[in-house]
């Protein structure tokens, strides 16, 4: 019961930090989720999440190692679903439908929701095969298409005067930097309106995470941005929101401004000044 | 704590480290025994192949030129003159039957187990797969010969018969090809599937485009230890094909038996004739060579697809 009290208690907090925080118009919320309870096991992992994503915004989540962050980023384009044993209660709305509803389309839904991991992990293809793979396996076909198609994104990934001459190469000799915007291009490809980012730049050295910050700033125009990160320097430079995780839980979820200024917790408080 | 408390600490951290000599004069004593050892090991384990490669060479050589392989047996007794065209074609004509059958459903459940399976039932599958790997293959042999070769079991009657022995086995290599695949697709990142799942990829599209591709050196590996496994068999054959001294006219039926190279090691060896012996000598050295040429030409080959793999 202690438990249980404690969580309400959270939650209150958090609701009002959203609400504060984020003028409550709804047309604008892309992504809502709503008491999401996530499980591995008997370990109760993410606990009773709630908060919501604007359009056209960079949200980043924060966090110390093991907090849930990754498990969390990844209920929003169900990859979970692939963890044997893991169990999810909750919601979570996108353009305000249940993304878990049994009516969902999984395919439909990740290519909605585009996804760029924590070490570049292009596939053992050429460079050229890597985009257009994410055309091909939603039936594309039309060859000028795909290949137009292919310019336009690694040029958004500010990468295809770099590899025009090597669209034909193998992707792993491109350097890890390199690798990483190819990620970045073959997930644009397939025309998401959401883009998760698992700690894109924790490999990479500082210039190549410049240019990933660069292009994160330009690509808000065309997509929702949620980064997991632990870097939080990154986070507050180039997100228009923050939230804090802890344990599973959402301690502090607000606009960038106050969150690194005026946090409202303590615990956020000790994690920006580096306490963790 | 205090900053010049921390750097005395750091102070006696660097000071104290007890080396301790004498082990130090051991473990490179250890290390010695070690490799001594491990080195010998190799050596007693190899020795056998040298010995054999040898000893057949030694006896067989005389036996060894382009009519051996070229011709079938004939004389008294039978195989006296001539050589064992209709072994190597006969193994041919396992070796393909036996992979028509192995190879789809060796890749397809291994595919299976790494990639589709329930972690329950896929440990019971594993289990029983390695049972499959254990079970002696005069056992196979036997029921090979029920199933295939009789009308009593499925009713499939093939008599003594390439058809009845090949798929008897394709049966045995089968779980050799199923664990090899799973162990290479396991061996591939999860990364690669992942981001073709995050992209919106059915599973299928997954293992297709990307697995089975990155893994395809693996699987040819899976297909040629299956290969050399079985060419070696002599107890399944007893049972289901015999041994046939001429060409086969079909593949089931009287006439569908076909000559084997390690049947007719086994049969000659039996015979009291002392040209028999050396020819049997001769053969393994055949046996060998093939069992060698077939481990090159399918390591060329899968370094070949897997280069032109990554071409497309």
């Amino acid at each position: 019961m202690a438990d249980i009290d404690k969580n309400n208690k959270n939650n209150n907090i958090d609701k009002n930090n959203i609400d504060n925080a984020i003028d409550n118009n709804k047309e604008e919320i892309k992504i809502e989720v709503k008491n999401l309870n996530f499980y591995y096991g008997d370990y109760h992992l993410l606990k009773d999440i709630n908060l919501f994503f604007k359009k056209n915004s960079v949200c980043t989540i924060l966090g110390p190692s093991g907090c849930g962050k990754s498990s969390f980023l990844r209920t929003l384009n169900r990859m979970n679903d692939y963890t044997e044993g893991s169990k999810l209660k909750g919601e979570v709305l996108l353009d305000g439908k249940n993304i878990y509803d049994k009516s969902i389309d999984v395919v439909e839904l990740r290519r909605n929701v585009g996804m760029v991991f924590q070490n570049p992990n292009p596939f053992p293809k050429t460079v050229f095969e890597n985009v257009a793979f994410g055309l091909k396996i939603h039936g594309i076909r039309n060859k000028q298409f795909i290949a137009e198609r292919v310019e336009k994104c690694l040029k958004y990934a500010g990468l295809f005067d770099e590899v025009k001459d090597k669209l034909h190469k193998n992707a792993f000799s491109l350097s890890g930097g390199q690798q990483q915007r190819l990620c970045i291009a073959r997930a644009i490809a397939t025309n998401p309106s959401v883009l998760l980012m698992d700690e894109p730049t924790a490999y990479l050295d500082p210039a190549s995470t410049a240019t990933i910050l660069d292009l994160i700033a330009n690509f808000k125009k065309f997509y929702t941005i949620i980064i997991v990160s632990h870097n939080i320097q990154q986070a507050g430079r180039i997100s228009d929101y923050s939230g804090f995780f802890l344990n599973g839980e959402l301690i502090e979820f607000s606009k960038s401004g106050d969150f690194f200024t005026r946090p409202k917790d303590k615990r956020t408080e000790n994690f920006i000044t580096n306490r963790f | 704590m205090t900053e010049k408390e921390n750097n005395k600490k750091t102070e006696d951290l660097g000071n104290y480290f007890p080396i301790n000599k004498s082990y130090i004069k051991r473990k490179k004593i250890y290390n010695r025994i070690a490799y001594t050892f491990a080195a010998l090991a190799f050596i007693i384990g190899a020795f056998p192949v040298f010995h054999i490669i040898y000893s057949a060479l030694i006896i067989g050589y005389k036996y060894l030129n382009w009519n051996f392989i070229s011709t079938l047996p004939s004389g008294f007794p039978i195989g006296a003159k001539g050589g064992i065209l209709n072994a190597i074609i006969g193994d041919l004509y396992l070796v393909v039957i036996a992979s028509c059958l192995a190879v789809p459903l060796g890749i397809g459940s291994g595919l299976y187990l790494s990639l589709f399976g329930k972690k329950r039932t896929n440990s019971i599958i594993r289990l029983l797969n390695e049972l499959m790997i254990g079970i002696p293959s005069v056992v196979w042999g036997i029921m090979g010969f029920y199933i295939f070769s009789t009308n009593a079991g499925l009713g499939f009657h093939f008599g003594f018969s390439a058809l009845a022995a090949g798929l008897t086995l394709g049966f045995i290599m089968t779980p050799i090809v199923t664990l090899l695949t799973e162990q290479a697709v396991n061996r591939i990142p999860v990364s690669y599937i992942e981001g073709a799942l995050a992209m919106g990829a059915t599973k299928w599209q997954a293992t297709k485009s990307v697995i089975v591709k990155a893994a395809m050196g693996g699987i040819f590996t899976a297909v040629l230890l299956g290969v050399l496994n079985i060419i070696g068999q002599t107890a399944p054959l007893l049972f289901t094909n015999y041994y046939n001294t001429g060409m086969p006219t079909g593949v089931t039926g009287p006439g569908g038996a076909v000559g084997d190279l390690a049947m007719l090691i086994f049969i000659y060896i039996h015979e009291p004739s002392r040209i028999l012996h050396y020819k049997a000598e001769a053969a393994s050295v055949v046996l060998l060579f093939f069992v060698f040429a077939l481990d090159i030409g399918m390591r060329l080959i899968s370094w070949v697809t897997v280069k032109i793999f990554e071409m497309l």
